[in-house]
């Protein structure tokens, strides 16, 4: 096993800080471009609502910025390109890196008590593929024509020559597989290092949850990234070397023969599962914070592990029900449905088990406590609200409507979001060696949480009312115009929502830097990472830890001194029956 | 229920309760005041009640069920807050109890959540949505729909009730169709993928480029209403919109005579654009 010896710190800045094979050091880096590819999506969404709630006036500030052309206003293909590259920033260079880069680079290792990830040069080639995308998609915006208009879906023919000549939609699916490549080389390294590296006496059933999440993830990046990266080569293939995968020969003088379903099939059974990606690890974060800050076990733990793993499980065969509008055959459609309704019930235990977690507990209302309790009522409404989706006959009037745009941004955004936020506040010490500061943690806590309720549940409402998504200008209809007000109410909520992220943005550089140096244990947790010095050594475990405890035993009466929390390598006085 | 009010002590229910009822009956009240204003415009299909109709049980189910989450999320969250010296209640979860609690609760909501809502929603797609009547149907109206980058071409039969005649219907963005007989559309597209939208009778199908989509409805009021598209099509998506008019019984051969004269009128055999009629589909 490698961590038998111990390498030497590489002592060169470059190797040390930049071409890194640490994932600590990875795990930043991570940090530091979700962080910021998060800042742009955010400013992209920003521009969005502005738009949404006040058509065709100039933006301040921004619209200046970016459109001075218009004078400031944002012109319908602009608009196209930025509710594109709002969605596949936020989830491919926002969220993924930041949850999964960040968290699983730097919780995998730390947590299980191995001294770095097994593969840790395919971890360094995963930051720089993921890096290239990023570069990739961020050029695709300032090539002629403009970047991609298609929507984060990409749909052919839309998607094809048909509809748009320019670069910007090739560099799209480019960066996608791009990025689609280095969450395989996560996964795999994510996977492995968890079946491998874990301390010895460690079982699988003494895996934070956050591992589990974070196993779960790998499993599934590495299952259906391929099947995105496939559809990518194919688009590319018809966009630059005129092949006609997705184009029928109705359009296509000369022939053709290709399907634009196809694409769709093949998007969404990598699709459906990137929900899920995204919100397993989130999962698991919110199951170990929530059992950290009550001071009790986890509730039904090896249920908790089943649920996630059904959930696993069905993720890969529901992805239908983004498809009930498109013809899918009758049978065809009803399986989804049934099948997408029966994640219903590992959704309800995951639920109850939080709940119960937290039920008699000793609670202690630290800002990470804060988001993840704000996930169960955040993936509270967006999960529920998935009903009225799954069901087809109500899914034909909502579909396509800003009742889908409130309900998955609820559930795989927002819940997602929350869960990395209070992860972030959660490790911060460990990582920095500072906390952050929890008056600031608070402010923005309940800046986020207000706001981003109202701007999610206006939605629903006016989904309901049969606002279309990915319009322009809802004025434009005469039966969209009585709807106009509630499109400004999502996005004052939406700009409240933004500003509340300064004030994590100034939390996070000053508390970086400048905020009250933290104990090495400042949350009196048990798992391995916080038996470690801070900054956490370039090796992080001098002796392999023996772990003989799980990582949920608070105010077990086993413990001794009057404690109410142990080391996962501190044995318990007397195991509990 | 008993270990609840067990648990929470008298005083702080009689603090809890208040908020409560308050919160419940203004959140029933704006509820309905929210369908109301701004609530979808009724339905003018004659399936249209039925869509109203599952999202009201939807809404209720999913309502218990939050409102379940949120006195069990906010309970401890003003209960159970950490006190010098108080350790909390130690509990692994894993009694035969609290299995038996996972147990029950699973089969509850896969029969309430999902089965009911499920035996309903096939009622209505085998009864109403999916059930196209045959193209033989007496009395049934077809309507041939090719989308295109940004518009809603539309081929109704005329007088002769044959597609692919010279009398055919042939119009841009407005449809104009009788009230009282199934109206059967075949869609496709000549560009990118479209979504023809009718709100009014809750409706929406894709119309793809190299395939033949089939929906139908009925409309149970006469009235113009709004025809949108709702899947992305480009720089103009936003503005690919049109007028269905549902005409009275009586009034409904009088316009189609007038519309297929003109048809017939303006019908040019060389012009093989405008003839893009094709094999109806089932």
């Amino acid at each position: 096993m490698s961590g038998d010896h111990i390498h030497p710190e590489p002592t060169s800045f470059l190797r040390k800080h930049v071409f890194s094979v640490d994932h600590k050091v990875i795990a930043k880096q991570f940090m530091w471009f979700g962080l910021f590819w998060l800042l742009i999506g955010g400013i992209m969404a920003m521009l969005i609502r502005w738009q949404l709630a006040y058509p065709g006036t100039p933006m301040p500030v921004f619209g200046k910025l970016f459109f001075s052309s218009t004078g400031g206003v944002i012109d319908p293909a602009s608009y196209n390109t930025l509710f594109t590259m709002h969605g596949t920033i936020m989830i491919f260079l926002g969220l993924t890196p930041l949850m999964i880069g960040c968290f699983g680079n730097w919780c995998i290792p730390l947590m299980i008590g191995a001294r770095d990830m097994i593969f840790p040069l395919l971890n360094m080639l995963s930051f720089w593929t993921v890096m290239l995308g990023g570069a990739v998609a961020f050029y695709s915006l300032f090539v002629p024509l403009g970047g991609s208009e298609a929507g984060w879906t990409g749909y052919p023919t839309l998607s094809t020559t048909v509809a748009n000549q320019g670069t910007g939609e090739t560099l799209w699916a480019v960066a996608v597989f791009l990025i689609g490549a280095s969450s395989i080389m996560g996964g795999i390294n994510y996977m492995t290092t968890v079946i491998r590296l874990r301390a010895p006496g460690m079982r699988w059933t003494d895996l934070p949850l956050t591992i589990w999440g974070l196993f779960f993830t790998a499993v599934l990046n590495v299952l259906f990234l391929p099947v995105i990266g496939s559809a990518m080569i194919l688009l590319v293939l018809d966009r630059v070397f005129g092949t006609q995968f997705y184009v029928p020969a109705s359009i296509m003088a000369g022939g053709g023969g290709g399907d634009p379903i196809l694409y769709q099939h093949l998007f969404w059974i990598f699709g459906h599962p990137e929900v899920y990606i995204l919100i397993l690890p989130a999962w698991g974060i919110v199951s170990d914070l929530l059992s950290f800050f009550a001071r009790k076990p986890a509730f039904a733990y090896r249920v908790t592990v089943g649920a996630m793993m059904a959930v696993t499980v069905l993720s890969a065969v529901v992805y239908g029900h983004h498809m009930f509008t498109t013809g899918l055959s009758a049978m065809l459609g009803e399986s989804f449905m049934l099948l997408t309704m029966i994640i219903s019930v590992p959704g309800e235990i995951l639920f109850f088990n939080w709940l119960h977690t937290i039920w008699r507990g000793s609670l202690r209302m630290d800002t990470p406590m804060l988001f993840a309790l704000s996930v169960i009522f955040v993936f509270g409404l967006g999960g529920l609200t998935g009903l009225y989706l799954a069901t087809i006959s109500t899914d034909i009037y909502l579909h396509d409507t800003y009742f889908v745009v409130g309900h998955f941004h609820l559930t795989m955004a927002a819940s997602a979001l929350f869960a990395t936020f209070g992860a972030i506040y959660f490790w911060f010490p460990k990582m920095f060696g500072r906390k952050l500061n929890e008056t600031l943690g608070k402010i923005h806590f309940w800046g986020s949480l207000v706001p981003l309720t109202i701007v999610f549940c206006t939605m629903f409402v006016s989904g309901y009312a049969g606002m279309p998504r990915r319009y322009y200008d809802h004025t434009s209809a005469d039966y969209l115009k009585p709807l106009q007000h509630l499109n400004v109410t999502t996005s004052l909520a939406a700009f409240t929502l933004g500003i509340a992220q300064l004030v994590f943005a100034f939390n996070f550089i000053k508390s970086r830097w400048w905020g009250e140096k933290a104990s090495e244990n400042p949350w009196e947790v048990g798992t391995l990472e916080w038996t470690l010095p801070t900054p956490v050594p370039h090796y992080n475990f001098k002796e392999i830890p023996n772990v003989v405890c799980g990582p949920h035993e608070f105010s077990n009466p086993a413990i001794p001194d009057g404690k109410d929390w142990i080391y996962q390598t501190e044995p318990l006085a007397e195991q509990p029956a | 229920m008993n270990r609840l009010v067990s648990l929470v002590s008298r005083a702080r229910v009689r603090w809890l309760a208040t908020p409560a009822a308050l919160l419940l009956a203004s959140t029933a009240a704006s509820a309905q005041e929210v369908v109301d204003r701004w609530g979808p415009t009724p339905p003018a299909s004659t399936y249209g009640p039925r869509f109203d109709s599952l999202f009201s049980l939807i809404t209720t189910l999913i309502g218990i069920s939050f409102l379940i989450v949120l006195v069990m999320l906010l309970v401890p969250c003003l209960r159970d807050n950490a006190k010098k010296g108080k350790k909390a209640h130690f509990d692994h979860g894993t009694s035969l109890h609290d299995k038996r609690f996972t147990a029950v609760v699973s089969v509850v909501v896969f029969i309430v959540l999902d089965a009911w809502v499920l035996v309903r929603a096939m009622g209505d797609l085998r009864e109403a949505y999916w059930n196209v009547p045959a193209p033989d149907t007496p009395g049934i109206f077809k309507v041939e729909v090719l989308a295109q980058q940004w518009a809603w071409n539309f081929r109704t039969p005329g007088v002769d009730g044959e597609l692919g005649t010279p009398d055919d219907v042939i119009t841009i963005n407005e449809l104009t169709v009788p009230i009282g007989r199934p109206v059967v559309f075949n869609l496709t597209s000549k560009d990118v993928i479209h979504s023809l939208f009718l709100p009014d009778m809750r409706l929406k199908r894709d119309a793809n480029p190299g395939a033949i989509n089939v929906a139908w409805f009925e409309a149970a009021k006469s009235g113009d209403f709004d025809i949108l598209c709702a899947e992305l099509c480009g720089y103009a998506h936003y503005q690919m919109h049109g007028k269905l008019h549902v005409l009275p019984e009586a009034d409904f051969p009088a316009w189609e005579k007038d519309a297929s004269a003109l048809a017939l009128a303006a019908y040019d055999a060389n012009d093989t654009e405008a003839r893009w009629a094709w094999d109806w589909k089932e």
